[in-house]
């Protein structure tokens, strides 16, 4: 960092290099909100991913329901033929269950998804196969670091099946559990208790592709709602996520209000200095635009700092601890965070403009 | 020709009873070249008139006029921009920005303005304030003798036409404070500016083209000392 040429920067440069314990204490203050911001950014991130990873990987358009179900999808209970693909380009229907699995050494919650082989929700297989045969399943990869292989014999706690892992899939989280893929018939013989009395085929829901939900026609009974609506109802997911976010608006006005407090007291020990400057014939812009510069400068260093502090915990966490960083998204809280330390810094401003140089060089 | 002018000048402060007449009607003149010294008893007047004159604060009655500009004519922020062209202040506190070395006490004028000294001609004035060996000092490094002849650079670095100086001897010894009078007489003759100089010292009065006293805000010329060529 020069600074040398602009004309605000120079003061404010030359003043940061003369007092470095106390402006290193400043970017102190907003390399610490600014980790945390990264990092609550992080996990809110991670978190969402966690609930909706698996549901982004269809890119579907929307989700058929039913009305009663509240859009959760072990609440919704409906017939193959009850929709018949009126309206959408594609269609392919879901039945889910959710158990706790365990390979003998490890339980986990899981949720079962049984989906069409030809369907677009038919997940790509990372390693080893394809299900085929019946109690065969694809699960998400993330089950790997829980000690789970291809190979293993699931056990389920609702049923006497088993269950046998023979590939594994990526990005198939569902709700903060991870997710195993089969065939309907194998989903079948999981249940418990039959659904319906009647031989009609029943599922949780029709997962549609189309341009416009409003064409979607479906049978009375039913809703549609396009897909984030659908993931938004998940529950916890919304809870979650408004209450990280909120915690990241409070870091900050808080950062804000710090900054403004610091440069406040800053300002308040250099009003004589300013005022001789004033005196002089200095501006009061020249003098606001200094310490609007050094408000850049550190909060700038702050937060580059804590980004990089954040992104290097991010690294060493342990795989439970559901951190992502969205890169685009640290950007721009990296800019409001800037922004908003700038704003504090309009306080000082004020102070200075109102500075009398008259009594600073006080006769 | 007045290259500073005060007409009918007059400043009270308070009103009622805490009433104080700070500046009588007073009218004032400063030409090129003139070194002009102001003393008086504490509380007479002096820094009222000084920054008045220097447009740091309004008479109550009458006018300033710097180098053909009326003040009540303009705005602060116009005041302001003559003070950076026209006037050079040096206070009895050191006016120095305590995070800038010399040199920077003079660059940061160069961001704020146009047609200062040229590099030549600011180390001649180094040179004969003897303050060129102290460029990269900064001010908690300096002795009050030295801050006081970095404030009067930075006073000239401007090329005022005016120079105000409130007591620039006060916090030095006799033979320093003969040493800055010596430095501010020989600039006024250099650089042709009009030079006032507010002191209580009245031993540094001998060197001054006119000497002012104040006394109860009332400004008389005190004596008329022969000029030295
Ligand atoms: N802002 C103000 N409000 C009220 N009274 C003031 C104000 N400024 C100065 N005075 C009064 O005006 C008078 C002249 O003050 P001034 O500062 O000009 O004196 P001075 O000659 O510079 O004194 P000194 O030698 O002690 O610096 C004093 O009686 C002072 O109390
Ligand atoms: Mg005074």
């Amino acid at each position: 960092m020069k600074g040398k040429g602009s004309g605000a920067m120079f003061l404010a440069w030359n003043e940061i290099k003369n007092n470095r314990l106390r402006f290193t204490l400043v970017i102190g203050v907003l390399m610490l909100i600014s980790y945390l911001v990264f990092f609550l950014s992080g996990l809110a991130n991670g978190l969402e991913q966690l609930n909706r990873e698996a549901v982004d990987k269809w890119e579907a358009d929307g989700v058929i329901l039913t009305e009663e179900s509240d859009l959760r999808l072990q609440q919704s209970i409906l017939s193959t033929d009850d929709f018949d693909g009126a309206g959408v380009d594609e269609y392919t229907e879901l039945s889910q269950l959710s158990a706790i699995a365990s390979n003998g050494d490890k339980k986990v919650n899981v949720y079962i998804f049984a989906v069409e082989p030809d369907s677009f929700m038919m997940p790509n297989v990372t390693e080893g196969d394809n299900f085929a045969g019946r109690g065969e399943v694809i699960a998400d990869d993330t089950l790997k670091e829980d000690g789970f292989k291809i190979g293993d014999e699931l056990s389920l706690s609702s049923t006497d099946e088993t269950l046998e892992i023979v590939g594994f899939t990526d990005k198939a989280r569902f709700n903060a559990a991870p997710v195993l893929f089969t065939d309907a018939e194998t989903l079948e013989t999981l249940h418990s208790r039959k659904m319906t009395e009647a031989d009609e085929d029943v599922v949780n829901a029709f997962i549609i592709r189309t341009d416009n939900l409003d064409d979607v026609e479906a049978a009375e009974a039913l809703q549609v709602v396009d897909t984030e609506t659908f993931i938004e109802n998940l529950p916890g997911y919304t809870e979650q996520n408004l209450t990280l976010t909120l915690m990241i608006y409070f870091l900050f006005i808080i950062s804000a209000v710090v900054l403004a407090i610091f440069l406040y007291v800053l300002t308040i020990q250099k009003i004589s200095i300013f005022g001789v400057m004033k005196a002089q014939g200095i501006s009061s812009r020249y003098l606001a635009g200094s310490v609007v510069a050094q408000t850049f400068l550190l909060s700038l260093a702050g937060v580059m700092i804590g980004f990089v502090l954040a992104v290097i915990t991010g690294l060493f966490l342990p795989a439970a601890v559901p951190v992502a960083f969205n890169y685009l998204e640290m950007l721009v809280y990296g800019t409001v965070l800037i922004v908003v330390s700038i704003i504090g810094a309009f306080i000082s401003v004020q102070t200075i403009v109102r500075i009398d140089p008259l009594k600073a060089i006080g006769g | 020709m007045a290259i500073l002018e005060l007409k009918k000048v007059q400043k009270t402060f308070g009103s009622g009873k805490t009433k104080v007449e700070a500046m009588k009607e007073t009218d004032f003149k400063a030409g090129k070249g003139e070194l002009i010294a102001v003393i008086g008893p504490s509380g007479s007047g002096k820094s009222t008139f000084l920054t008045i004159a220097g447009g740091l604060q309004t008479p109550t009655n009458g006018e300033v006029v710097i180098n053909g500009t009326a003040l009540s004519d303009i705005k602060e922020k116009k005041r302001a921009k003559l003070r950076l062209k026209e006037v050079g202040f040096v206070l009895q506190a050191s006016n120095l920005v305590p995070y800038l070395n010399v040199a920077q006490q003079m660059h940061v004028l160069d961001k704020v303005k146009k047609g200062n000294m040229g590099r030549e001609e600011a180390e001649a004035l180094y040179q004969s304030l003897g303050i060129e060996h102290l460029l990269y000092n900064f001010p908690k490094d300096l002795s009050g003798g030295e801050k006081q002849r970095v404030a009067i650079a930075k006073a000239l670095y401007t090329n005022p036409s005016i120079i105000l100086a409130d007591e620039p001897t006060a916090s030095l010894d006799s033979d320093r404070a003969f040493e800055v009078m010596g430095i501010l007489k020989e600039m006024t003759k250099e650089k042709q500016t009009a030079t006032i100089v507010v002191t209580h010292d009245t031993r540094l009065i001998n060197d001054c083209d006119k000497v002012y006293k104040i006394t109860d805000g009332k400004m008389e010329l005190h004596e008329i000392m022969r000029r030295t060529t």
